[in-house]
């Protein structure tokens, strides 16, 4: 065993290594390497490898001592370095007070509160709600550093002792700031690994993580425990982020996105080993150092040497073992029994989302909006960007609701679909394939119906998918989030900014207006109401697989892969599946979405930002329920009103509390999840549900409840007085036994 | 021994406890005088480990009232009451799995011993720790498992032990190898609540035994009357 996993290393690294050496012959600029400019490099590479060290200690710190894996790490950093700058630069306050006073104060408070009202609750929450809870968290932090620190003015951090003092090394100069980052980061790592493993706190702050009530009936204080082990991540965070800041400037995005190398020196420790998430940093920081110096990749992979890091964190992630990883997890679940959408109800509400979009489009829903009159395109524009957007959001249903898989690359997928739509609409490979010559005409191809073609994409993009799928057969939880991410970021960086993949935006449109049966859809109204009438169809297609035995097969992997695979589910066939499956509703939602404006921008158009929005919004709706997607729809209601009331100008207590909702809203409403891990949509339907005519169970359901608030001790299991009927159905719901169990008459009338 | 006079060392009044809105326990009276070892039996979710629970502070009972040397201590939280030395080694391996033997035994002198003593006790009661002191206590034996979670018994000298389970899926060699560590304790006038399902364990140790049934102490008295009862309330007689 042990010999088979240092094997597959051992064939993965020489892969790598082979693979890299190749790149590297083919890209060679050609500049004569000399010992001094090979030293000067290495120099910038080791430093470059000390900042992110510094970062990727705080992660796995956090995450030995949490044993949550906290995306909001670099976000920490961000905030700290704007306080410093606020205080230092603006204030003019001297720069050791101001240090302190940012990550000696400052930054433990945050990490308090952060444990306190957040943290805490999430311990027995699910790894998907844990992890999207951490990112609304990041979302958040960045909002608001965005909100009081506008970007309109230009800020820097100023060098430590400035950047001209220094020690003089020949050919250049090392400043005093980049020796004392680099000794800090080294420190730093050094005293985090000696706290953790040689000190009783270090040791209590790993139990608790371990086993929090053994820890408790040791002695130790759990709460004071884990809130001490935020203050010190959150410092380790604030820190990274000061120290940073002079280097990269005052850019939130800039400096958040340290957090992704972060990731990948931290995933070289498996999470858990500080030693080796610095040498990993160091190697990140010594390959980038010298890609840049030696290496030429071309204005189409411009952007390669920024992918080494999520390009590393893929390799690893699937190289590595990861042994005892969920050890001892305890997942608590709030399952209520599990009610499946009837096939006819189905039919009703996609009918009316249809019906909806009718009345939205047609401007019947007037009241919705401030000023009726101007109801127009602005609106419908930003109505279809957000449907298109839950129509990718749709593609996350049956992957992360229904088994479990979490994916981060949902951006990548349907970018793949918008990639491959139009090099299948521009009938180029009629000619690449010599179909020409067999009496194939382009423009045959590019006058067939474009449903017929929105089809295949759909189908080219499953391989795709299943591709993902293979490494995340073996992996689980976060090392799948990471891979997806990584996976997302190198798609990013490499894929889509190439001219051949997504051609530069010019005049016009790059994708045309889809032409459906006959149809155009260009205005802006029609595509709207295809959009809706889209992902109705989807909606309806994933309610009826939902019902059927395979849509229970995800469910069942969810819940136990052991349990799944001895009762004989093949559990990487399934999971093969779940993720082409998911791919083709990206990639044909990618279509969709890329035809909204006729572009996309091939570098901030796949930003792994909007990609974690898509993830948040439909989580915090509620991923498993398909039609929890039409929440996104609020968004263009309420940016629509903005601009109403901006345009209007009187109303600046209200423009305030719309700015507030749309800059807070979709991180608070992750939050929510915190309290509400199903969704919003979910408690919704819950409240609504017992409304319709049919659901007598939900009614009962709700009856059963109150009949229990009321009575709060059930008594005795019927040892002191038979049970009534409502309180056998009160248990059987607590307990989760399904509909069908239960008689439909009850069993008070079964049993006269 | 004095059971007579002296206070008892813990004593549970009318308990009444459970998990969120259902009882488990319907009032439970227990009292364990000092340097007595108390042998609670029952099956199968009779509420043994609850009321373990309720005595070391893990759950608030919803009546009755928890007293510790004649204090009550109803809502103090588990870790003061630790502190303050009582010693639970909760059912199913009480270890830090991910925590190396010598670090999980680093963590018993929360309960204010030094360092130093709870190695050469643990060492010395159970050499085989030694051996393993930086192996992770996850990929330990079973039964060597069970020794750690002991060691915190033997070396931080707590004024009451509880014991859940002590056997539990343990060989019998070894269950009896943990039983003379008791012993021994309970020689040395520790006073000790057991809690087993299996009776013939714990008989020749106990000298005062009680059967647990639907949350309630149904019989106490001397373990050998007790263990003839106990066949009759598994089979459902009593």
């Amino acid at each position: 065993m042990i010999f088979g996993v240092r094997h597959s290393v051992a064939v993965a690294t020489a892969l790598g290594t082979l693979g890299a050496v190749i790149i590297a012959v083919l890209t060679w600029k050609g500049a004569q390497v000399t010992s001094e400019t090979f030293l000067v490099t290495t120099y910038i590479g080791l430093f470059l490898g000390a900042l992110w060290a510094m970062y990727a200690t705080g992660l796995v710190v956090v995450y030995t001592t949490t044993g949550v894996f906290n995306f909001a790490q670099g976000a920490i950093g961000v905030f700290a370095a704007f306080f410093y700058w606020e205080l230092h630069v603006n204030r003019g306050w001297h720069s050791i007070l101001a240090l302190f006073v940012v990550v000696g104060l400052f930054a433990p408070a945050l990490g308090v509160v952060l444990d306190i009202v957040i943290m805490r609750r999430l311990r027995t929450a699910s790894l998907v709600v844990q992890l999207m809870v951490t990112v609304a968290i990041m979302v958040l932090l960045l909002s608001v550093v965005g909100d009081i620190w506008e970007a309109d003015t230009a800020r820097r951090v100023p060098y430590l002792f400035g950047i001209n003092n220094g020690i003089d090394l020949g050919p250049s100069q090392l400043p005093w700031h980049r020796l004392i980052v680099f000794v800090v980061a080294i420190a730093i790592a050094v005293a985090m690994r000696y706290l953790l493993r040689r000190t009783r706190i270090g040791t209590a702050m790993r139990a608790v993580v371990d086993n929090r009530e053994l820890a408790a009936l040791n002695g130790a204080r759990p709460n004071v425990v884990s809130s001490t082990s935020w203050a010190l991540g959150s410092m380790l965070g604030a820190l990274g982020g000061i120290l940073i800041a002079p280097e990269l400037g005052l850019d939130p995005a800039t400096l958040n996105n340290v957090v992704i190398i972060a990731f990948a020196a931290a995933a070289f420790g498996a999470l858990k080993n500080l030693p080796m998430a610095v040498i990993g940093a160091m190697l990140i920081g010594l390959l980038r150092a010298h890609t840049v110096a030696w290496l030429d990749f071309g204005s189409d992979f411009r952007f390669a040497h920024l992918s080494i890091a999520p390009l590393l964190l893929l390799f690893v992630v699937i190289a590595l073992p990861q042994a005892r990883l969920e050890v001892g997890r305890l997942v608590h679940h709030l399952r209520r029994h599990e009610r499946f959408t009837k096939w006819w109800e189905g039919l009703i509400g996609c009918g009316v989302i249809i019906l909806l979009a009718v009345a939205f489009s047609g401007g019947w829903l007037n009241f919705l909006i401030w000023d009726p009159g101007a109801w127009g395109s602005r609106e419908l524009n930003s109505a279809n960007e957000a449907m298109a957007l839950a129509l990718i959001g749709l593609s996350l249903v049956p992957l992360i609701g229904w088994a479990g898989q979490i994916n981060f690359a949902p951006l990548a997928f349907a970018g793949f679909g918008a990639f491959v739509y139009l090099k299948v609409i521009g009938a180029g490979w009629v000619t690449f394939l010599g179909l020409d010559r067999l009496g194939l005409d382009p423009q045959d191809i590019r006058d067939i119906d474009n449903g017929y073609w929105i089809l295949l994409v759909g189908l080219l993009c499953a391989p795709l998918g299943a591709l993902v799928a293979l490494p995340a057969a073996r992996l689980r939880g976060l090392y799948l989030a990471l891979m997806t991410m990584a996976f997302a970021q190198a798609m990013s960086l490499i894929f889509f900014p190439n001219p051949w993949v997504m051609p530069i935006i010019g005049t016009g449109r790059q994708f045309p207006h889809i032409e459906l049966f006959g149809v155009t859809f260009d205005d802006r109204r029609g595509f709207f109401l295809l959009l809706m009438c889209v992902f109705a169809v989807v909606v309806y297609a994933l309610v009826l697989l939902r019902r059927s035995r395979y849509g229970r097969r995800w469910m069942a992997i969810n819940d136990s892969q052991a349990a799944a695979a001895t009762l004989g589910v093949p559990v990487v066939w399934t999971k093969v599946v779940v993720y082409a499956l998911s791919a083709v509703i990206a990639g044909i939602a990618g279509v969709f979405w890329a035809t909204v404006s006729g572009n996309v921008d091939s570098v901030q158009g796949f930003d792994l930002l909007i990609g974690f929005n898509i993830v948040l919004l439909v989580a915090a709706a509620g991923v498993s329920i398909p039609v929890a997607g039409i929440f996104l729809i609020f968004i263009p209601l309420f940016t629509g009103l903005g601009h109403r009331l901006e345009d209007s100008g009187n109303v600046d207590f209200l423009v305030t509390l719309l700015d507030i909702m749309t800059t807070y809203g979709p991180g608070m409403l992750v939050l929510g999840m915190v309290f509400n891990p199903r969704g919003a949509i979910f408690e919704m339907g819950r409240g609504f549900s017992p409304i319709l005519p049919w659901r007598s169970d939900a009614r009962a359901e709700i009856a059963a409840e109150n009949a229990q608030k009321r009575e709060p001790e059930i008594g005795e299991l019927g040892i002191e007085r038979p049970f009534t009927p409502e309180e056998v159905i009160a248990i059987d719901r607590r307990l989760g036994i399904l509909d069908e169990v239960v008689p439909k008459e009850g069993y008070g009338a079964a049993r006269s | 021994m004095n059971t007579e006079t002296a206070n008892p060392l813990l004593e549970l009044i009318g308990i009444r406890a459970g998990y969120g809105t259902i009882d488990v326990l319907h009032g439970v009276d227990l009292r364990v005088m000092p340097g007595q070892v108390y042998a609670l039996l029952g099956p199968n979710g009779a509420g043994k480990t609850t009321t373990l629970g309720v005595a070391s502070g893990q759950i608030q009972p919803h009546a009755g009232s928890v007293l510790l040397d004649g204090h009550e201590v109803n809502g103090v939280s588990p870790d003061r009451l630790a502190r303050a030395g009582v010693c639970l080694i909760p059912e199913g391996r009480g270890i830090f799995p991910n925590l190396s033997v010598a670090e999980n035994l680093r963590m018993s002198t929360y309960a204010g011993v030094s360092y130093k003593q709870v190695q050469e006790r643990a060492f010395a009661q159970f050499p085989r720790l030694q051996e393993r002191r930086n192996q992770m206590a996850g990929t330990l034996s079973g039964g060597e498992q069970q020794m750690l979670a002991m060691s915190r018994a033997l070396s931080t000298d707590p004024a009451i032990l509880m014991l859940d389970e002590l056997s539990m899926g343990l060989a019998p060699i070894i269950v009896e190898e943990l039983y003379e560590q008791v012993a021994s304790l309970a020689e040395a006038g520790l006073s000790i609540l057991i809690v087993e399902q299996f009776a013939q364990a714990v008989l020749g140790v106990a000298n005062e035994a009680a059967i647990m049934l639907h949350g309630r102490i149904q019989r106490t008295g001397p373990p050998a009357e007790i263990a003839e009862e106990l066949t009759a309330a598994y089979l459902g007689m009593s």
